[in-house]
């Protein structure tokens, strides 16, 4: 189908991180990546964005600075009652195997469609523990302590239809028949232990549709992410990975999932002007309203000529801006799009995802400023909120989860 | 199968450029009909006063929003004048100035945000012509060689005033006369088929 001959091919980010990697994947990647070197048109790239595979074990677990794929799909499950830290650990083996397997692009043990796992296309699947699964495990003494419910903001509208969950399972994909696949397999084999709380589905532009790996554009036509931490720099790691001394937090981090209702509506009627003084940004580029391009420093104490700051201390780029890499988030947030109402109104928003060292030290603070004045809030509403450990990863022939309940 | 968009043909987009900038001017409510604005101003726009003000007091035609209000005061250099914090009651915004204004030429400026979220902003100057003043102002506004200090304010500031609500017109105007264009291109392309 694609041309390659026997190789599996594996990304180039896949090969350089990925000393879990089997021996024998790693030599097949090898094959495929010198077959991918010889043969770098793109058409060929086109054809075979399905073959590419995204490590599955490691010291830390993917799908977190892994480059954000085009669909994600977030499950969060509710603990079934009584379940022990013996059941937990059965629960956890079965899925990473499954995931073990799936991410590379194998079936899953007992694949009832065995032919829609041969094309990963960068599938990660990533743990999220919720508060309730250290409870069950009789383990509250080793959640990260900032693993807790957030504290209620003014802005929030939030729905249990989208909130809370025990386990998290985050699922992306360049693909979304893989997606949909891996979810399929991950639920079915979560049934004995766990039911579905809520799904969340996301997306972003498709592999291919633009070069590189730009920051992504939400609903509203803004560039979302511009703050990030860089992949691949110290200062991503600082932000992200804990480096507690525990073996079950080391290498960990901590995710904020919080569905935000975007009014499209209302945000029509908002000129473009408006738009940018709302945002502290231009709409076109991202750059700063004191800069030419997105990722210039803001200067947030010019003055136009009447006096007035030209970023408005109310706009989302005043409240949201942190200076020093251990304040950062690392924000990997998807669009979702639902059916809308028949008056036509839009069931639009953000699946804000955000990723951080400590929710308390990094994530609150942001929040709390947003939350008390960033103009922003007039056109979104949070109306999910949920909070997850995201544990270490795990060596080949481990699981996740291992440090904490093994 | 797709068609690329380039095979459709250049009538075929000017008719529908012309329909969406009609539906954009009829169908669309003009944002401009929901927003704040200035009503009145003490001290006035453009008053010269014989006596400095002690505050500064605006009054908006929607109530504000006292988290999203800013009032600055700067003098002829374009230098901020103290003030305290903005005081909201209702539509009424007031600052208070922390020291006595000296004769010369000073620009308001505010920003406040409409009830359906929409920013507002804009800016007026007075004047302070004391003629008891002892007060040495920073820069009296006549045609000096301290007047290049500030070449934008505060005519180029007052000319900003309702910025974005003039942005609106322009709007509407570059609108207009697109779908007046494209009507005619249509029409000339007609008549010569």
């Amino acid at each position: 189908m694609t041309g390659r001959g026997t190789g599996r091919p594996v990304s180039r980010r896949g090969l350089l991180t990925g000393g879990a990697l089997t021996a024998s994947g790693a030599l097949a990647g090898a094959v495929a990546a010198t077959v991918a070197t010889r043969d770098h048109s793109a058409a060929a790239t086109a054809t075979t964005v399905g073959t590419l595979v995204e490590p599955f074990h490691g010291t830390r677990q993917a799908g977190v600075s892994t480059a954000a794929q085009a669909h994600a799909c977030f499950v969060a499950f509710t603990l079934r009652p009584d379940p022990d830290r013996a059941v937990l650990g059965r629960m956890l083996r079965l899925l990473s195997d499954d995931a073990a397997r799936l991410t590379q692009g194998q079936p899953a043990l007992a694949d009832t469609e065995a032919e829609l796992a041969v094309l990963p296309a960068r599938l990660t699947v990533t743990f999220g523990f919720g508060p309730g699964l250290y409870r069950a495990a009789g383990l509250a003494d080793r959640r990260p302590p900032s693993v807790a419910e957030l504290p209620p903001f003014a802005v929030d509208r939030l729905q249990p239809a989208w909130s809370g969950g025990d386990l998290l399972l985050q699922i992306c994909a360049d693909d979304p028949v893989t997606v949909a696949h891996a979810q399929r397999m991950l639920i079915k084999d979560s049934r004995p232990f766990a039911t579905v709380r809520w799904v969340q589905r996301g997306f972003r532009r498709s592999h291919g549709t633009q070069q590189g790996n730009p920051t992504q554009r939400n609903l509203f036509g803004q560039l979302d992410g511009t703050a990030n931490p860089r992949p691949g720099t110290p200062a991503l790691d600082t932000a992200v990975w804990s480096t507690d001394e525990a073996p079950w937090l080391r290498n960990g981090s901590t995710l904020v999932l919080r569905r935000i209702r975007m009014d499209l509506e209302k945000w029509d009627l908002l000129g473009r002007t408006d738009r940018e003084l709302a945002v502290g940004r231009r709409l076109d580029t991202g750059a700063p309203l004191t800069g030419q391009a997105e990722h210039d420093p803001p200067d947030f104490a010019a003055v136009n000529g009447a006096g007035l700051t030209v970023i408005p201390d109310f706009s989302h780029l005043s409240r949201a801006h942190v200076t020093e890499d251990r304040q950062r988030i690392l924000r990997r947030p998807y669009n979702y799009d639902e059916a809308p109402a028949a008056d036509g109104t839009a069931d639009s928003g953000l699946i804000f995802a955000s990723y951080q060292a400590d929710i308390t030290e990094q994530f609150l603070p942001i929040q709390r400023r947003l939350a008390e004045r960033d103009l922003l809030n007039e056109w979104t509403t949070p109306i999910g909120s949920a909070v997850f450990a995201i544990p270490p990863g795990c060596p080949p022939g481990g699981w996740i989860g291992q440090q904490l309940l093994g | 199968m797709s068609v690329p968009s380039r095979r459709v043909s250049a009538m075929a987009r000017l008719s529908l450029a012309a329909l969406a900038a009609v539906l954009v001017v009829l169908g669309v409510p003009t944002p401009a009909q929901a927003h704040n604005s200035l009503r009145s101003a003490d001290p006035a726009r453009d008053a010269t006063l014989n006596v400095a003000p002690t505050e500064i007091a605006l009054e908006f035609t929607e109530r504000l929003n006292p988290t999203f209000t800013t009032i600055v005061v700067t003098d002829a250099g374009n230098q901020r004048v103290g003030t305290g914090a903005p005081v909201v009651a209702e539509t009424r915004g007031t600052v208070t100035l922390t020291a006595p204004l000296g004769n010369g030429t000073y620009t308001v400026a505010y920003r406040v945000v409409s009830a359906d979220g929409h920013p507002v902003q804009g800016s007026y100057a007075f004047a302070v012509a004391d003629p008891r003043s002892s007060t040495n102002p920073t820069a009296v506004p006549v045609p000096s060689g301290a007047a290049t200090t500030s070449p934008e304010a505060p005519a180029a500031a007052a000319a900003k005033e309702n910025g974005s609500g003039a942005g609106v017109f322009i709007g509407a105007a570059v609108l207009v006369g697109l779908v007046t264009t494209a009507g005619a291109m249509w029409w000339r392309r007609r008549i010569r088929r």
